[in-house]
């Protein structure tokens, strides 16, 4: 019994990470720009798409194909920021007078887009991606896992921890927080906000990109893979607090394991709805969720 | 001067005034009237069905720019609604055997109290909780309906009695509904509630402080919204005799919004426009094989990037300059910048 449980919770957590990767990236850009990206999940879809074409049809190596797929998401990200929303906050003054609903109707306009390029010109059937290792079964204790979902796991979690690393104690981090805490101080330190914005947007890609790519093998590339995890990751943002960057980690964690426990125990074909009734529970019972500043009523 | 118009929250309004702009509702019901004439020339109930299809998306756009052009909020769930609305007259018929025209009206009680209940707990809060919550609420009941077989049959979707047996009285139908709609949203925006929601939509905390209670406002938007969706929705499904999930994609939700956008934001006839426009042009993009979503989703980021007003807002500014230039050349006056205030029309 116990040992079941481990591995309930053992194979969640695994799951937890990539939710984590993806919502810490929501949450930087969060905490910079003040708007959600709502074409997050069409970054973790470029970055499938990107591992799994190019292992499959260059033949170059999966290594090279992961760390493609990496660069990708980075480079799609910064793209997003230069061009589409750069323009909509470069004027203004007063960050509290911007018009959110351009930026919301601007990213979710580029996530139909994405959706439907990818669909129109590498088309709308699935693709599976290479496992990176060939091994089908590893054996931790009690828990049981593909290898290549091992494999997907160290990586994942050890790039989630080398950037969160960076973020506390690289320059560029301290920066990052800066800006997150008081753009306009930050600016007055002698800090490029809008340098600061690209940054946090590449970043985020690559977070996405990668667990984009990590998960290839597993929910197979097609151009609307990427909404489920994006809806994931809307719920532990909420759950970890608008924001908070530790939240975001341990609130990913927590949803990969609760969801896994209800796939197990409630119904498997519900097992995506337990993420929304998550996000309810937190709404109505701390909105602030567990680490964020406390959302204030209007 | 670019920095002054930035900076005081107006850029969504117009710089004119409203006396010299024609009408939404002569503009609406002129629309109207000429789509009601085109039974005459079409008789092809291919391009019928289009066009009755085109109404449902504007019934839902006319909604959706209710609350997101005229309270600032962005809901990501407006085809949701009208799946949900669509499957309560649906189920009530399927399993109950109610007529649909009672269906048709619980769907607007039922959705109506489902935003209701959404919107009292996510406007609460400010921030991005209300269109996170509304993108998850979409998702998720989509995948209700398609993973409770034993109620719904999934995927296969139910099989619904039309409304009313012929083509043509349907689309007479969806076109009284739609004026209705628009009657009723242009009544509601000029009324004192029309006020408070605008003035929500240009500084939340402004009306909070001259006494606007801005989270029951909201929330009463989005519950107004929402019923209209569902009373789209359950129409549609007596029209298409089916209801299914594939109503409630959030692809669905982005055409609503992409008709919006390319019309007009915060206009009443932008939606209206928009959504003839779109799915129009979507049925013949469809002929020579574009993804029409392709094509409106670039126009969305264009629009919401340079031209925010969309069309009818562009044809708007053009009219109001021509009408301008006419009457100072009347007056044997050279064009000067604004005029004196005129009553506000939406």
């Amino acid at each position: 019994m116990l040992a079941e449980l481990v591995d309930i919770a053992g194979t969640g957590l695994v799951m937890g990470v990539f939710y984590a990767m993806m919502a810490v990236g929501l949450s930087l850009i969060f905490g910079i720009l003040k708007v959600v990206n709502f074409a997050h999940g069409e970054f973790f879809m470029i970055g499938a798409y990107a591992y799994t074409l190019i292992a499959l049809r260059t033949g170059m190596s999966l290594g090279t194909a992961l760390v493609t797929a990496v660069l990708v998401g980075a480079a799609v990200g910064v793209l997003t920021e230069r061009l589409l929303l750069r323009p909509l906050y470069a004027g203004y003054v007063d960050w509290a007078r911007i018009r959110h609903e351009y930026m919301i109707i601007v990213t979710f306009g580029l996530s139909l887009f994405l959706m439907n390029f990818v669909s129109q010109f590498i088309g709308p059937y699935s693709v599976k991606g290479p496992d990176l290792v060939a091994r089908s079964r590893v054996e931790i204790g009690p828990i049981m896992m593909s290898g290549h979902r091992f494999a997907a796991f160290l990586i994942g979690s050890g790039f989630l921890a080398a950037s969160l690393a960076a973020l506390r104690f690289s320059f560029w981090g301290k920066q990052i927080q800066a800006v997150a805490q008081n753009r306009l101080g930050a600016s007055l330190a002698g800090i490029d906000p809008a340098r600061v914005s690209s940054i946090v947007f590449g970043l985020s890609g690559a977070l996405a990109g990668l667990s984009g790519a990590l998960l290839a093998p597993i929910f197979h590339a097609e151009p609307q893979v990427g909404v489920l995890p994006s809806v994931k990751s809307y719920v532990v943002v909420v759950l970890g607090g608008m924001g908070s960057v530790a939240g975001s980690v341990i609130g990913g964690l927590i949803v990969g394991i609760l969801e896994n426990f209800g796939a197990i125990y409630v119904s498997y074909a519900y097992r995506d709805v337990f993420g929304f009734i998550i996000l309810m529970a937190v709404l109505l019972l701390r909105p602030h969720g567990l680490f964020g500043e406390r959302a204030r009523p209007v | 001067m670019m920095q002054k118009a930035r900076d005081g929250a107006t850029d969504a309004r117009y710089d004119f005034t409203g006396d010299e702009r024609p009408h939404p509702l002569t503009v609406s019901f002129g629309f109207l009237l000429f789509v009601a004439v085109l039974p005459l020339l079409v008789k092809s109930p291919y391009w019928l069905g289009v066009v009755i299809v085109a109404m449902y998306f504007a019934m839902l756009a006319a909604a959706w720019n209710l609350l997101s052009g005229y309270v600032g909020q962005i809901s990501l769930a407006p085809a949701a609604f009208a799946m949900l609305g669509g499957y309560t007259s649906g189920l009530l018929w399927h399993h109950l055997g109610i007529a649909p025209l009672i269906g048709i009206g619980s769907a607007v009680v039922v959705t109506a109290l489902l935003g209701l209940f959404l919107g009292r707990i996510t406007f609460k809060l400010s921030g991005p909780y209300f269109t996170l919550t509304t993108l998850g609420f979409a998702e998720i009941s989509r995948l209700i309906m398609a993973n409770s077989l034993k109620w719904t049959r999934g995927d296969l979707g139910l099989h619904l009695p039309p409304l009313l047996s012929n083509r043509v009285h349907t689309y007479y139908l969806f076109i009284i509904v739609l004026a209705l709609v628009q009657l009723g949203l242009y009544g509601l925006l000029r009324s004192r509630a029309g006020l408070f929601l605008q003035a929500i939509r240009d500084d939340e905390i402004a009306a909070a402080g001259r006494g606007v209670d801005v989270v029951r406002w909201k929330t009463i938007a989005f519950a107004l919204s929402s019923a209209i969706c569902g009373l789209g929705g359950a129409l549609y499904v007596h029209f298409s005799q089916l209801a299914s999930p594939e109503m409630g994609l959030i692809l669905q939700s982005g055409l609503v919004l992409s008709m919006v956008v390319v019309g007009g934001l915060g206009t009443l006839v932008g939606p209206l426009v928009g959504a003839f426009i779109v799915q129009v042009s979507s049925e013949m993009l469809r002929m020579v094989g574009v993804r029409h979503m392709l094509v409106f989703a670039l126009l969305v980021i264009i629009i919401g990037r340079f031209m925010r007003h969309g069309l009818w807002g562009a044809a708007e500014q053009w009219i109001v300059a021509r009408r301008r230039r006419r009457r100072m050349a009347a007056r044997g006056m050279a064009p000067h910048g604004k005029e004196g205030a005129g009553g506000w029309v939406p």
